[in-house]
């Protein structure tokens, strides 16, 4: 699909490409790695080691981890479910699901404190069962599953729907078990999305700020993940700590990011 | 085959980290303690040296290691936070509204106050952080109506200092403090807190967000506490500090969450930590911080960087909190009426 460029119009829309990518993206990165680094490789690399953030680190790939794990199975349910069965209410749930797009994370914390604070409709009664949501890690859990759930269902479902039914109808035919059809027959075919929505939950669960600040409080060393010690940090003038903390979980996103579209482009070449 | 391999492993590790995840914290050793403080946001860094003051302290004294969590977030949000369950030991915040809040909520049972100082454990002054030299020459209250002025102030809804400011700023006025207002005459010291409001261009979540956005090039002049301004000038900021003639003492309360600590069973080491924060060692910390002190016998020591207030009015002013919260920042209050007004006039 390739065309060489043709005319001055055709290099005035690459310009005008790459300067909106160089503005948008390059510009502020190139600021970030500078700020990091300015006074000097060492500060850095305390920064880098610095227990509070390795702490803060471990806290954010915890939640994302337990986030994808859940996502991973149930968005595939969901997106298997709204693909291929009909039923009352379908638009209406499909619509659901897009509610963490467009509400404000802060929202999503508010909304989760009103349900599982002291004064929450659920307080009493984790109150009575000694369970602690709010101002705790579960709550930052919840808080992380809620602003992801799109990514999974929204990779899956076009893929779902692309499936092939002769080839489920085939294997029937020839006497497979549906559990075997699953993995040999439809399994194969949904493993490059399923990658690709786990890595979107994944570099969205990580970069989660709002929804995990009110709901977490920001607890050093308890409710304190990446985000909010980026955060922490700036308030703290702490910069070199900030930049460095950034660079680390913006460098796992786009590791991330590279590996899905490596994959998503190994499986088209297929 | 390469995607199966990769898929494989992350599960297994998914498999792994979650199991890691639920397993339980272990309870803590007899010869350790856990504290959690809740305060606000600009006395983090004397905080920061008090606590490893403290955690010598009391290592020396009962051989036990008190470890902290700490949290700092605008004094009304940490408030409500402490009220919707964040499970503070001890909280450190700019107003005793917010204290009261937390007392309100039925998780401070005990008398706070019964203390020599009343439960204050610091106190500073509002006043002006300037650009280097003064350009515009402020030097009072009156000047902040100047035209194109752009005046940071924080939001009092989740601010404390956000809340000092206004009562300083209108305290003055009704004081005869500001040129041009009469003494005495609340309607003209309303009309001269709504042309103020109006030059407000930036109101941020907490006073430290509205610093370091002054820090950033936002606006001409940002109204804080003296310490944020003393604080930023040690990092090397080059804004300067005017009090203004009339403005308001700031009062920082501290106090034990009863029933975080009796949850806990952090009582004794809390208790003490709150004791500790008024010896002339930590007192001497928070004067090096930019904060006036309740020591008389530090404050002494630190006399030449605190010059005194010409005239200098606490809540008492205004007949205390409650009617505070309710005349000037209840719904219907002063506040609201005039930044209604000042926004309304800006579209």
């Amino acid at each position: 699909m390739k065309t060489n460029i043709r005319g001055w119009g055709g290099w005035l829309l690459l310009a005008l490409v790459v300067a909106y990518v160089v503005f948008l993206i390059v510009a502020p990165l190139t600021a970030l790695v500078q700020g990091a680094f300015q006074n000097g490789l060492r500060e850095a690399g305390q920064s880098l080691t610095a227990k509070p953030f390795i702490q803060a680190l471990w806290l954010s790939v915890r939640i994302a981890v337990a986030v994808v794990a859940i996502q991973a199975i149930f968005g595939t349910l969901t997106a298997w479910v709204l693909t291929r069965q009909s039923f009352f209410g379908k638009a209406l749930l499909n619509g659901l699901l897009d509610i963490p797009f467009a509400l404000s994370p802060v929202v999503v914390g508010y909304m989760l404190l009103l349900l599982f604070g002291r004064n929450g409709f659920l307080g009493p009664l984790l109150e009575s069962l000694k369970l602690q949501v709010a101002f705790a890690v579960p709550g930052m859990f919840l808080a992380t599953l809620f602003v992801s759930l799109p990514f999974m269902v929204r990779e899956m479902a076009p893929v779902i729907a692309r499936l092939d039914l002769s080839q489920e109808k085939a294997a029937e035919t020839l006497g497979a078990s549906r559990w075997r059809i699953f993995w040999q027959v439809i399994f194969p075919q949904l493993k490059t999305a399923l990658i690709y929505g786990m890595t979107l939950t994944f570099a969205r669960a990580l970069g989660e700020f709002g929804a995990v600040l009110v709901i977490g409080g920001g607890v050093q060393g308890r409710t304190e993940t990446a985000t909010l010690y980026i955060f922490r940090s700036l308030d703290e003038r702490q910069h070199t700590d900030a930049y460095v903390a950034a660079i680390v979980l913006g460098a796992f996103s786009v590791l991330l990011v590279l590996i899905a579209d490596t994959l998503k482009r190994r499986r088209n070449a297929d | 085959m390469k995607t199966k391999t990769l898929l494989v492993t992350l599960l297994a590790s998914l498999a792994l980290t979650l199991g890691a995840c639920a397993a339980a914290p272990s309870e803590p050793a007899a010869d350790q303690v856990n504290l959690i403080l809740g305060a606000y946001t600009t006395p983090r860094e004397a905080y920061g040296e008090i606590i490893a003051l403290f955690q010598d302290y009391w290592l020396a004294e009962t051989g036990q290691t008190v470890t902290f969590e700490e949290s700092y977030l605008g004094s009304g949000a940490q408030s409500r936070a402490v009220v919707e369950g964040f499970e503070a030991d001890v909280v450190a915040l700019s107003l005793e509204a917010d204290i009261n809040r937390i007392q309100e909520a039925g998780l401070i049972t005990h008398d706070w106050k019964a203390n020599d100082y009343q439960g204050i454990v610091t106190s500073s002054v509002v006043s002006f952080a300037v650009r280097e030299g003064n350009p515009l020459g402020i030097s009072d209250w009156a000047d902040l109506t100047q035209p194109d002025l752009e005046i940071l102030t924080p939001n009092p809804n989740t601010s404390g200092g956000a809340m000092w400011n206004i009562l300083a700023l209108y305290g003055a006025a009704l004081r005869g403090g500001v040129a041009g207002v009469p003494v005495d005459d609340p309607a003209a010291a309303f009309e001269f807190l709504t042309q103020v409001l109006q030059n407000v261009s930036v109101m941020d979540k907490g006073a430290r967000d509205s610093i370091l956005n002054f820090e950033m090039g936002i606006g001409d002049l940002a109204i804080t506490y003296e310490n944020e301004i003393l604080v930023g000038r040690q990092t090397g900021q080059t804004y300067e500090r005017v009090i203004p003639t009339s403005t308001i003492l700031i009062q920082n309360p501290v106090a034990v969450v009863d029933a975080s600590v009796d949850k806990h069973g952090t009582r004794e080491v809390a208790e003490a930590f709150v004791n500790f924060l008024y010896t002339p060692e930590a007192q001497a910390v928070f004067a090096e911080h930019g904060l006036r002190v309740v020591n008389l016998d530090v404050a002494g020591q630190f006399e030449e960087d605190y010059p005194p207030v010409e005239d200098l009015f606490t809540i008492d002013y205004f007949g205390g909190w409650e009617v505070i919260m309710q005349d000037i920042f209840g719904e219907d209050g002063i506040y609201n009426q005039a930044i209604a007004l000042a926004q309304g006039d800006a579209r």
